[in-house]
């Protein structure tokens, strides 16, 4: 009789399924290495929400173990990595992701560094043209700082 | 005077300062809930000690204080007697519901013989309702009205007169 | 009384600073000797009054006087004296004032052991560091001042920071922090005193390059102890979790290393004074911005300290001192400028000039990464993170980049070498690189990354090796015998160029047991019953059982471990978890066991005493050691660089 009613518990209880949040399964289930990989290349993307910066992959918080469960078993029933993303964003918001998305301001943070690259490589190779003495110089005088000032004093005439 | 170094240092200056400034007296602790002001996340979770299957959603037309908590954590431990004395003022009103996460049956069983409990105490499953509803530590408290909706979420021990005070808000 | 007294001090270090950087600016416009003679005795009087004030802190700490304000916050009888001795930079107020304690010594230093030298450059320089010192005596004074007196007096008070006194670690990591951070105000004091000028001869580079060095050498250990802290105490297996505070100490270090580059072909070829005066004293605006960055409480780190109100105040001096900056920059860049000239580009000189590009867009883009979601929040009110996958992916390549400068460059002959030249300069070291990437190919590397970080870092090495034992190979061939050659050719004569390498050396060895650490570790969670083992690689893990210790500031439960490896005894080990009155989440203290080849590393997750059952995280990291290990290459390293003679 125990058992019978702890049976019917235990087919009534329920959590709130990803289906709620983001629909149905959008690709194949995985298993095996290849569901292995994928836990721990899409735990490393998500914050772990009680520690300081780490990611779930890393953390060893209980929290961060169950939310690394909840992502292989949605990876075990098909759902994709932008599907389980986007499931707990959901929950804990944008702060979750560790990587920005690249989109709207967001973009900024993956151009800042390559504009800065750009106008840094720039300013360098004009730099260097600059000081870069001309090649023309012949060996006998390439040493001779006086010669050399003369000949600066007149190209610039 | 070389122009634009002068111009490119005034700006960073003024960028930098303008962000700190801005910066001042945030909580970088606290994070909005995005759930806020959505429906509640729908689960069903058995209850320690009785047994009893607790639905959310069969909690609709009364206002519901979700807490989740531990054990194992201290702030809840001091947060627990608030909650009890809450929960037997405004019993009538509101449905308290504790969600455990993280836990054993026999601790927390344990802790309710030893503390006293005025309200259901429900067992989360691996934490699933616990990453549903964007748990980032405990005690965490959510807030729901009588349609299901959640109005607020309050992050660490809540003390009776926020408790209060978000209750009032929850029932108007 | 104790309280009193520290006041008086502080304010008069307040006043004697302030004065005294007045005399500094007074004298270094008008030129008089006198003027410089005040202004140093200034700066010895500021330099003893804060070590007298930090010595009546001291005292009061140690004699439990409970009527001292900071004494009450961090004091308590229960803990041992060493804890009590280093609570002095356990929490804000103390810790500000053993900065001002640290930077009159370097002050007072400075201005010693250059009293007769530089008498141009030195008034300035001293007015500009005891500006600083007022500003820093002004916090002690006021926002962060820890001689308040309390009454009614307290018997016993709570203890430091439970989290600083579980590890070794704690207590040497912030002085040689400070002794990194502070230091960086010398240099500082001595670009803006040539900026001042309106020159930079060659005679002053020597001082300003040392003051650079020896900040930039504890700089590098604090760093590094620091991540080994990380490692040793956070429990989840890493050194740098890209804390924001973790990334706020590497910025002035990674400004202050392309100075030190660039003020090597300044020296050489007379160009990049601008430039490298620009880094210096971006460096030490990087460490104000660090310390804003620790203290204001804006950041959400583990480093932080509780709000605290000074971080309006920081605020304010970084916006002065950048201003300052900017304005004695525009007003003389141009009179620094260039004298010299370069003979290629292709030549040594060039790729200093790439390394700066390089470490300066590494700047940039750690800073970028650790503000951005500051940014975010204050344009639209969004909250995001950036985390590992985007440092990782932007730090890596530009990290790998220089890697290969570091082998590269020194491989390049200065001037202008002939195409033959460098062509053979740079195929010899190509076997170094291919060999280590060989051996790391066999031994299973796979990632890509972390095998062109083993070539660059073979190439590098082999570069290294050969620059560092030139110098004596060369006095062989000339007959030398191997002692005076060692002793002549690499201590006595070449010690600058010596110690050079050995800090690239041991820049090889980090990056490449980065590298290997990070993208060659595996972890395994377990969850293990009394007398039930687990494997991880070659190593059976059993648990022995469970106990719960209590003390007074925490509850600890410790798990037992014996670790096996084929059949032989290795380790005991026993990662415990520690739940603390303050903390919302239980800390764990993991337990390692490190070889130089790798490490195994315990951590529990969840511990039941009741049941003895216990979850366990078992990582192994190959050549983690190796990362610690390199640091006293650095610092030797540098240290040999810093106390040549030209």
């Amino acid at each position: 009789m125990i058992a019978l009613l702890l049976v019917l518990t235990l087919q009534t209880t329920k959590v709130p399924d990803a289906a709620q949040f983001v629909g149905a399964p959008q690709s194949t289930p995985l298993q095996g290495s290849q569901l292995d990989t994928r836990t721990i290349e899409i735990a490393g993307q998500l914050r772990c929400p009680v520690c300081q910066g780490l990611s779930v992959g890393d953390s060893p918080s209980a929290m961060a173990m169950n939310m690394k469960e909840q992502v292989r078993e949605l990876l075990a029933r098909g759902y994709t990595r932008e599907q389980i993303l986007a499931y707990f964003e959901q929950s804990y918001g944008e702060f979750v992701l560790l990587k920005p998305k690249f989109r709207g301001v967001d973009s900024l943070v993956w151009l800042l560094p390559l504009i800065a690259l750009a106008i840094g490589g720039a300013l360098v190779v004009m730099k260097m043209r600059k000081l870069e003495r001309p090649v023309a110089t012949t060996p006998s005088d390439a040493g001779d700082e006086y010669v050399n000032r003369v000949r600066q004093l007149v190209e610039k005439e | 005077m070389n122009r634009t170094v002068l111009v490119i240092g005034i700006l960073i200056t003024a960028a930098i300062v303008a962000l700190f400034a801005f910066s001042f007296g945030r909580d970088p602790q606290h994070i909005n809930s995005p759930l806020v002001g959505r429906v509640a996340p729908r689960f069903a979770l058995r209850a320690v000690g009785t047994g009893e299957v607790i639905d959310i959603e069969s909690l609709r037309g009364k206002p519901v204080v979700l807490n989740f908590w531990a054990t194992w954590c201290m702030p809840c431990h001091a947060e627990h007697p608030i909650l009890q004395q809450a929960a037997r003022a405004l019993g009538s009103d509101v449905q308290f519901v504790g969600v455990v996460f993280g836990d054993t049956e026999e601790n927390i069983q344990a802790f309710i013989r030893e503390r006293g409990e005025a309200y259901p105490t429900l067992l989360d499953d691996k934490g699933k309702t616990s990453i549903a509803y964007g748990v980032g530590g405990v005690p965490e408290t959510f807030f729901i009205d009588r349609n299901g909706k959640i109005v607020a979420k309050y992050e660490g021990p809540l003390s009776f007169e926020m408790l209060q005070t978000y209750v009032r808000k929850v029932l108007s | 009384m104790t309280a009193t007294l520290g006041n008086f001090l502080i304010l008069a270090a307040l006043l004697v600073a302030t004065a005294g950087s007045m005399v500094g600016f007074a004298a270094g416009c008008s030129g008089t000797p006198e003027g410089l003679k005040w202004a140093q005795r200034f700066a010895y009087a500021f330099a003893a009054l804060m070590a007298l004030a930090t010595i009546v802190m001291e005292a009061a700490l140690l004699s439990h006087d409970f009527s001292v304000k900071y004494v009450s916050q961090v004091g308590s009888r229960a803990v041992p004296a060493w804890v009590t001795f280093v609570s002095l930079w356990s929490s804000l107020e103390g810790s500000i004032l053993f900065w001002g304690f640290i930077l009159g010594l370097y002050i007072a230093g400075t201005t010693w052991v250059n009293r007769n030298q530089h008498v141009d450059y030195m008034p300035y320089a001293i007015g500009v560091w005891l500006g600083c010192a007022a500003f820093f005596s002004f916090l002690i004074a006021g926002p962060a001042n820890p001689f308040g007196s309390v009454s009614p007096v307290p018997l016993d008070g709570p203890g430091p920071n439970p989290l600083l006194q579980n590890h070794f670690l704690m207590i040497i990591h912030p002085p040689f922090l400070y002794l990194g951070y502070v230091g960086m105000t010398i240099p500082f004091g001595f670009a803006s005193a040539a900026l001042l000028r309106g020159r930079l001869g060659l005679g002053f580079l020597r001082p300003l390059r040392a003051s650079l060095l020896l900040p930039w050498i504890f700089l590098t250990v604090a760093i590094m102890l620091g991540g080994w802290w990380a490692y040793e105490v956070l429990g989840w297996g890493g050194y740098w979790a890209l804390d924001p505070v973790e990334n706020a100490t590497l910025l002035p270090w990674l400004t202050a290393t392309a100075a030190l580059h660039s003020a090597i072909v300044m020296e050489r070829r007379g160009v990049l004074k601008g430039w490298t005066v620009t880094l210096v004293q971006a460096s030490f605006l990087l460490t104000i911005l660090g310390t804003f960055m620790t203290r204001s409480g804006v950041f959400n780190s583990v480093h932080s300290f509780t709000q605290s109100s000074i971080g309006p105040t920081i605020l304010v001096f970084l916006a002065v001192a950048i201003l300052f900056s900017v304005i004695t920059l525009a007003m003389r860049i141009e009179s620094l400028e260039a004298e010299g000239k370069l003979e290629s580009a292709v030549s040594r000189e060039g790729t200093f000039l790439i390394n700066n590009l390089l470490f300066v867009l590494l700047t940039f883009t750690v800073l970028i990464g650790t503000v951005f979601p500051l940014i975010v929040e204050a344009v639209n009110g969004r909250q995001m993170s950036v985390g590992r996958p985007y440092f990782d992916a932007m730090v890596v390549p530009i990290g790998t980049a220089l890697l290969f400068l570091l082998g590269v460059g020194p491989a390049l002959p200065w001037g202008r070498p002939r195409r033959d030249e460098v062509k053979r300069a740079l195929l010899f070291p190509l076997i170094g690189g291919i060999v280590l990437a060989g051996i790391g190919r066999a031994l299973g590397v796979t990632n890509v990354w972390t095998l062109i970080t083993l070539l660059f870092g073979g190439y590098a090495a082999w570069v290294t090796m050969a620059e560092m034992w030139l110098p004596l190979v060369q006095r062989m061939r000339r007959g030398d015998s191997f002692g005076t050659a060692l002793v002549q050719g690499q201590l006595r004569r070449g010690r600058r160029r010596f110690g050079s390498y050995v800090v690239h050396a041991g820049m090889v060895v980090v990056i490449i047991a980065i590298a290997v650490s990070s993208t060659m570790r595996t972890s395994h969670e377990a969850r293990l019953s009394r007398g039930q083992s687990a494997k991880i690689g070659s190593y059976d893990v059993t648990f022995i059982g469970a106990e719960t210790l209590a003390e007074p500031h925490r509850q600890s439960t410790v798990a037992h471990f014996r670790v096996m490896s084929n059949g032989k005894f290795i380790a005991n080990l026993a990662p415990r978890m520690n739940q603390y009155q303050m903390m919302r989440e239980p800390i764990g203290t993991p337990d390692v066991h490190s070889t130089l080849t790798g490490d195994l590393y315990l951590s529990i997750m969840n511990v039941d005493v009741g049941t003895q059952n216990a979850g366990v995280l078992m990582i192994t990291t190959p050549m983690v050691a190796w990362i610690w290990i390199s640091v006293i290459l650095m610092g030797l390293g540098g240290l040999v660089a810093l106390i040549s003679r030209p």
